[in-house]
């Protein structure tokens, strides 16, 4: 159950998205929201660490990337929910000795628990991250898929639907039922989690 | 188990049912017969509205004599959280995972997320075939990455290795380096059973057949068998890598598949019949193995002789021999191994982390001692399962074959059924003299003796209405008795309709909600009333007083927790309330199932009835007062 929030906590924006004024939010023009989001306080988005095409904020000595990059640097889907002091930030690689950033897509109906540490290359539908674990660099969650609590899943580990993984680093430990993710059940609590936020 | 409070789950019949024979549940091919016929819920057409099928009255027997106790041994094995239950349409029936029986769909790699065709599956040993391992060290899965391509002049080039980005680890610690970064699998293979040492480069790429290496001096005593087989055996090397895990020190692989191919021609050698199934591709693990070892018993033993003394007794059976030189695939430990590990262990370049640890060897092959002997490990295939009841064989649950999809062909789960119960503790009321109107109680701390409230919802997914009556015992089992009420034991849930009203009801549900809020201040619980009802939603109250934790005093409160702890089972103080579900519905007729002398009027409805236990667990309760 997320806390009371003191009112005025969160700014609602027209997509439906409820931001805690207490979250650092950074580089907003590079995230896309897709509404109905919760960003609770003190979670951290790096937005900033988007694929620079040729700036060296980065890395002093980069050649010049291809431009046609997409700036984005997250994206998050519809009823995800960010929670307290989680960080996320974009996945980032050596690629032919440079260093540079990748996107970070989270799908719809995510959970991300209390200080977790995203820097996945992807988060599916209806992933749910447990409380203080950390997803490694370039890693990929597939939908349905959950970390268990303080699982450290390691950089570029898949983890296939329906897997639930824990453990440091994570191994596949077990799969979640069928019914994962029906409405209102395990798994398809978003929308009652987004409603109750911020309400007085 | 460890779920946040509250929490429900459900208890799965099956768990009840005497299962007379034990053997008899675990046979998978089992008669299509119902074990329990007198459990199936469905109320038969002849039977009236208001009569009750046996089932229900079975289920008031049992009330009578027991209650369902979530603590006993027993409902480790029969509760499950609802999203893990299906329900079978033919039996009317909760399914849970012992009630269903699985059959593969596809194989595929967790890692790559490709299918691997059934037909590959057993000569990769159930492993990816492509690139994918698993760190040796640690088990975090292994990239591909070039070593020298730092400058970036060389991209693209060099040598290869498989590197662990989470404890560093690299094939570059065993002396392992690979020319090309695709395949990697069979470079492994051919490096690892083609070498005896285990300082190697994949640049020396002769001598990839494992039997030039294996022949030691003996094998010319062997030569006969050699060459007769060589050929044989040069096909299974190549076709089946059976076991992954080889040593660097004698290729595990290749001696595994000269003994297997050793054991083939002895057996094809001594086996009497020519058409003898052991000799033919099935093998070891055929019926014809077992057969095999009866007859040798039956022709040799006495008892042969006293019943069948007039026949002529069979020859004797001709005896096999053990596999004899290395080519065979015999293996000498030499006198000096042992010591030469202890020596090993001690020294100062191995030390205590240079030895494997017991979880490393178990993936590895028996020899392995030490890290710098441990190999990747191809990553293990996993499956898509579909699921069938045990009892009837209809599929409930199919997949789709591919792997990357989450969607199902066939998905009977339990929640489309039964309502889906959730739990939630309702706001201290400012009745309550020890607090005003506080905020939610504080799960894990429940304090005993102090009226809670909780709030059960049950969700109704069916696109019937149904009646529910709920029942629990009014003081849970267990050393901690609480007293539990349900407020309104008997409610209707609407029906559920389809999406599209959904979404508009959750458009205007946070108004609703917002006045419910408000008024909740003001709401007092009432016996027989409902809290709260939506479309397909009902809430009702329970009145939840917990009790006392043995050793807590009432008076002093001053009982210190370690003797509370050890008074205490494990667990004892969870606050878990079981609750009898009887549900009841008018489910329209199934087509297969009546009417098929009657004219079918669309209006045909069946009294249909569910009853399952399940367990609300609304938390811990405080030692003290």
């Amino acid at each position: 159950m997320p806390p009371k929030a003191a009112k005025g906590e969160y700014i609602e924006t027209d997509t439906g998205n409820k931001i805690s004024r207490r979250s650092q939010i950074h580089g907003t023009q590079h995230i896309i929201l897709g509404g109905k989001t919760v960003i609770q306080a003190e979670a951290v988005i790096r937005g900033d660490l988007y694929r620079l095409p040729s700036t060296a904020s980065t890395d002093p000595s980069n050649p010049p990337q291809p431009s046609n990059a997409p700036s984005v640097a997250i994206t998050v889907g519809r009823y995800s929910y960010i929670s307290k002091s989680a960080v996320l930030r974009p996945p980032s690689r050596l690629h032919r000795g440079v260093h540079s950033f990748y996107p970070l897509k989270i799908g719809d109906h995510v959970f991300v628990g209390e200080s977790a540490v995203i820097e996945a290359a992807s988060l599916g539908n209806h992933v749910h991250v447990g409380a203080g674990a950390t997803v490694g660099s370039m890693a990929i969650i597939k939908d349905f898929a959950v970390v268990l609590d303080g699982a450290v899943v390691p950089p570029g580990m898949v983890v296939p639907s329906w897997c639930v993984v824990g453990g440091r680093p994570a191994r596949i430990v077990g799969e979640v039922g069928e019914g994962y993710g029906v409405e209102g059940a395990e798994g398809g609590m978003a929308r009652e989690r987004y409603r109750v936020v911020g309400r007085p | 188990m460890s779920r946040p409070f509250p929490y429900t789950y459900i208890s799965c019949p099956c768990a009840d049912t005497p299962v007379p024979d034990p053997a008899r549940k675990r046979r998978s091919r089992e008669s299509p017969q119902k074990p329990t016929p007198e459990r199936n819920t469905e109320t038969s057409e002849d039977q009236g509205e208001t009569k009750q099928p046996n089932e229900k009255g079975q289920d008031e027997d049992e009330d009578e004599e027991q209650t369902f106790d979530p603590r006993s041994p027993r409902s480790n094995f029969s509760l499950y959280p609802p999203e893990q239950l299906l329900y079978c349409e033919d039996c009317h029936q909760i399914k849970c995972p012992r009630c269903i029986t699985e059959e593969i769909v596809s194989w595929y790699c967790p890692n790559c997320l490709f299918e691997t065709p059934s037909s590959m599956v057993r000569s990769d040993g159930g492993r990816c075939g492509r690139n994918c391992f698993n760190c040796p060290a640690c088990t975090a899965p292994l990239a591909v990455s070039t070593i020298e391509n730092v400058t970036g002049n060389s991209s693209g080039q060099g040598p290869w290795v498989l590197s662990c980005s989470y404890c560093l680890w690299t094939t570059l610690d065993i002396g392992i380096k690979f020319d090309k970064p695709t395949n990697i699998r069979s470079q492994l293979q051919k490096m690892t059973d083609s070498t005896t040492a285990p300082t190697f480069d994949a640049r020396s790429r002769q001598g990839s057949r494992a039997f030039g290496d294996l022949k030691s001096p003996l094998s010319n005593f062997a030569s006969i068998d050699e060459q007769s087989n060589a050929g044989e055996r040069d096909a299974e090397q190549s076709s089946s890598k059976e076991d992954a895990t080889p040593t660097p020190h004698l290729g595990a692989e290749a001696r595994f598949a000269a003994l297997k191919n050793f054991y083939r021609t002895q057996i094809s050698e001594t086996s009497n019949s020519p058409n003898d199934p052991l000799s033919s591709e099935f093998g070891f693990s055929s019926p014809g193995a077992l057969n095999r070892l009866m007859s040798l018993y039956a022709s040799s033993s006495r008892l042969s002789g006293l019943y069948g003394g007039n026949k002529k007794p069979k020859s004797k059976p001709p005896v096999m021999r053990e596999a004899l030189t290395a080519s065979e695939g015999l293996r000498i430990a030499s006198e000096d191994t042992d010591t030469a590990l202890i020596e090993r262990i001690p020294s100062s370049d191995c030390g205590w982390d240079g030895v494997a640890s017991i979880t490393q060897r178990t993936e590895q092959s028996p020899d392995v001692r030490f890290v710098d002997e441990l190999l990747p490990l191809p990553v293990l295939l996993r499956t898509k399962r579909a699921k069938r009841c045990k009892s009837c064989k209809h599929i409930l649950v199919k997949p789709e074959t591919k792997p990357q999809s989450t969607r199902f062909r066939i998905r009977l789960i339990a929640l489309s059924y039964i309502p889906l119960p959730t739990l939630r503790p309702l706001a201290q009321p400012s009745a309550s003299s020890i607090s005003g109107l506080g905020p939610t109680p504080d799960l894990n701390a429940l304090s005993p003796l102090r009226p809670y409230h909780v709030l059960l919802t049950l969700k109704n997914h069916m696109f019937d209405p149904v009646r529910i009556t709920l029942a629990t015992p009014s003081v849970t089992p267990g050393s901690v008795a609480t007293k539990v009420t349900v407020l309104c034991p008997q409610f209707e849930i609407g029906a559920n309709s389809d999406v599209w009203d959904e979404a508009l009801q959750n458009a205007t549900a946070p108004l609703s909600d917002r006045i419910t809020g408000m008024r909740g201040g003001e709401k007092v619980p009432e016996a027989g009333k409902v809290w709260e009802k939506g479309r397909n939603w009902t809430t009702v109250v329970l009145e939840v007083v917990p009790g006392t934790l043995p050793g807590t005093q009432a008076e002093d409160g001053r009982a210190s927790d370690i003797d509370i702890a050890a008074s205490l089972q494990k667990d004892e103080d969870v606050l878990e309330i079981p609750v009898f579900v009887h549900m009841e519905w008018d489910a329209e007729a199934q087509l297969e199932q009546q009417n098929v002398g009657k004219a079918s009027k669309p209006d045909d409805l069946v009294a249909r009835e569910l009853a399952y236990w399940m367990v609300l667990g609304v938390g811990r309760i405080q030692a003290s007062l």
